[in-house]
């Protein structure tokens, strides 16, 4: 008796273990290489989580006449994080390619040197990259120079030039309501955000405007009264931040405690959830920020937003606080499906032939590539993915560009007369 | 500039004081306070956010328990190898990489983690707005430097402090305890770290690559002025918070980063022990 049961156990088991990988097999594979601990990395990981989540709830993909259920390997290869070489980055890569067999990545390289690095090991293994974090335009311009071997890679996000126009139009629009053209631009001393700096001053200057000083601050720096008080002794009217740094806040602290009479408008990162409401409270009210793309908040004229907003938060117990990234992240997953249902194969070809004639609508605007993969922002979501200026008005994220979908005016700060 | 070349100077002889206390009393280069500095800004956060204590004391706590902390770290792992300064500096800095790690790897990440200001608002100095978090900064350093000379100069325990710094051997032959007393240093120095954050982090957020920062500030403040010299890390403290606030202004905030870093090979070059340190003087002098 003893003997049988043994027997029987011994069966099931071989049993059990023949049809595991059968079942693993169900699954299409999706990577996350990514920063996950920083804030673009961590919420567009979950994003994407959830997308796939209400793709599985639904049966999963249609892949030609059977569905697949899609499931997430997420590996922490830190490119964004200081000091970390990008042959790191691409190892993990690497990694995920040959042990997890993922079909695709979404989410992606932090850094755009380890993103344009990684665009040779992706069309090495045929694997589809849709990113949605590093900005740099080179990515374009290598899928134009060579678009048969790097066809795989697609930038779902914006783009630094993107980002550029973006601001020239915030500018715009501050000088239409109060006829403004006097500045002072304060940026962190890295390449990004110095580069972009440098195309605003050039842009001011074409336009009109008085480029009052260009200053450029060391990360973790923790005191701008210098750059503060040189900007209110100019006279200026605006002054342009451009900071990802954790210590910018402060910034923005001392233009208020120094009350300095000018408007504060431009990008800075760890103001752009509403975490930072409860850190920094009305310290920060008034400040204008350029949201990279929309959806990551809810924004009421365009529903997708509000509906990917309440489904962030009823699945992960907390709302996005990265205004780049989290959006995107869940957009790809379904610009992906969408994909692969069309193509009705998974042949990489065939579904990189299909993403590229994507057109859909999601909740960064609707859904088109251009010629270099990227990803075609506009300033209506109905025609294209949108990015935003918001102003923090009394502990609101108030949208005031672009018109489509603002939702109110540019507020003074008090003590500017 | 003058008001805030003074704020700038208050925050970097704040952020010094605890390492050279430590390194002035036991000969231990605390490579860990920077981390320790960073874990203070967090634990404090935490007992308020997560406990709901009060902010005051939460900041008691905090003090305390680091106080505690850098005391242990002193016990269990620096006693052991003290007099061996490469093996002090390495095991500290190894000190300070697990605690900042671990602080990552648990999740403070993100821009969230900000102390609340003791006193909201702004008063008018020379014609510039001056936040009262920073008069407060000014206020605590004072308030710091002059306990710290009450404590070194009138307590029994400041006293044997003192004798340590000066003569350990002989220290040693009058009955104190160098161990205990440099485990006591340790501990103190942690301790005004603590407070330092606890003063300074309210004008900004708290995050874990800072401490990696502000152990170069500290240390940059200590060999200018002289590691183990109280009244030189006052006057490196003025030097390099008014060179810095003078470079933003008529520079560029940009060579700000620079500023300390060429104080220290300036002083290196001309007098290695610091402004008033004692360190390696009689080498110098020979």
């Amino acid at each position: 008796m003893m003997n049988r049961m043994v027997l029987c156990l011994f069966f099931a088991t071989i049993f059990f273990l023949s049809i595991c990988p059968a079942s693993a097999q169900q699954y299409i594979t999706l990577g996350v290489p990514t920063s996950l601990k920083l804030i673009e990395g961590y919420e567009g990981h979950k994003a994407a989580q959830l997308a796939i989540e209400e793709i599985n709830a639904k049966g999963g993909v249609k892949v030609g006449n059977e569905k697949r259920l899609l499931k997430i390997e997420a590996l922490d290869i830190r490119d964004g994080e200081p000091g970390v070489p990008t042959s790191e980055a691409l190892l993990g890569i690497e990694k995920l390619i040959l042990d997890k067999k993922i079909y695709a990545t979404v989410v992606g390289n932090f850094r755009s040197e380890a993103l344009l690095a990684a665009m040779d090991i992706f069309s090495k293994y045929k694997i589809i990259n849709i990113g949605t974090i590093a900005m740099t335009p080179k990515f374009q311009e290598k899928v134009l120079s060579n678009p048969e071997k790097y066809k795989y890679s697609f930038r779902n996000c914006l783009d630094s030039r993107y980002l550029a126009g973006y601001i020239q139009n915030m500018m715009k629009h501050v000088s239409s309501q109060f006829g403004y053209n006097k500045v002072f631009i304060a940026t962190q001393d890295v390449l990004w955000a110095s580069a972009t700096g440098s195309m605003m001053e050039k842009w001011f200057k074409d336009n009109g405007w008085t480029v009052a000083g260009f200053d450029k601050y060391p990360v973790g720096a923790t005191d701008f009264s210098a750059g503060l008080m040189k900007a209110k002794s100019a006279g200026v009217q605006v002054i342009l931040p451009i900071f990802d740094m954790p210590t910018s806040g402060i910034l923005v602290k001392q233009w208020k405690s120094m009350k300095i009479p000018a408007l504060m408008a431009g990008f800075i990162s760890p103001l752009m959830g509403t975490k930072a409401w409860k850190t920094f409270g009305e310290d920060i009210d008034g400040l204008m920020n350029v949201v990279f793309e929309i959806g990551y908040f809810p924004v009421k004229a365009y529903p997708p937003t509000v509906k990917f907003s309440e489904a962030y938060m009823k699945r992960w117990k907390e709302d996005i606080q990265s205004g780049h990234g989290a959006a995107p992240a869940y957009d790809t997953v379904y610009v992906l499906v969408n994909a692969i249902e069309k193509a009705g194969t998974l042949d990489p070809d065939k579904v990189v032939k299909a993403l590229q004639e994507t057109d859909m609508v999601g909740v960064v605007g609707r859904i088109k590539f251009d010629k270099g993969h990227q990803l075609i922002f506009g300033d209506d979501p109905k025609t294209a993915a949108v990015g935003a200026v918001f102003q923090w008005q009394k502990g609101t994220m108030a949208v005031v560009w672009p018109n489509s979908i603002a939702s109110a005016k540019i507020v003074k700060p008090s003590w500017m007369k | 500039m003058l008001v805030y070349g003074l704020i700038n100077s208050a925050v970097l002889a704040l952020m010094a004081l605890g390492f050279n206390l430590t390194f002035g009393i036991s000969g231990v280069a605390n490579f860990a306070y920077g981390a320790i500095y960073v874990v203070s800004g967090f634990l404090t956060w935490t007992l308020i956010n997560h406990l709901g204590l009060p902010y005051a004391l939460s900041a008691i706590l905090t003090i305390g328990i680091i106080g505690v902390f850098g005391g242990l770290i002193y016990k269990f792992i620096i006693r052991r190898i003290r007099g061996l300064v490469i093996s002090e500096v390495i095991a500290t800095f190894g000190i300070s990489i697990v605690i900042l790690e671990f602080l990552r790897y648990v999740g403070f990440i993100g821009f969230k983690y900000s102390l609340p200001v003791f006193i909201k608002g702004s008063v008018e100095i020379f014609d510039t707005y001056v936040d009262i978090q920073r008069l407060l900064i000014i206020a605590f350093g004072i308030f710091l430097i002059t306990g710290l000379y009450l404590f070194t100069h009138h307590t029994k325990i400041g006293l044997a402090f003192r004798g340590i710094a000066q003569e350990e051997h002989t220290s040693l032959s009058l009955g104190i305890n160098p161990d205990r007393i440099a485990g006591w240093s340790m501990g103190m120095g942690s301790a005004l770290g603590a407070l330092a954050a606890i003063v300074i982090l309210p004008l900004g957020t708290i995050t874990v690559d800072s401490g990696y920062d502000v152990l170069i500030s500290a240390l940059s403040v200590c060999i200018v002025g002289g590691l183990g010299s109280t009244f030189g890390v006052i006057i490196a403290s003025f030097i390099i918070g008014y060179a810095q606030t003078i470079t933003a202004t008529y520079v560029s905030a940009h060579w700000t980063m620079i500023v300390s870093l060429v104080a220290i090979l300036i002083i290196l070059a001309i007098k290695p022990s610091g402004l008033l340190g004692h360190q390696k003087e009689l080498e110098e002098r020979v």
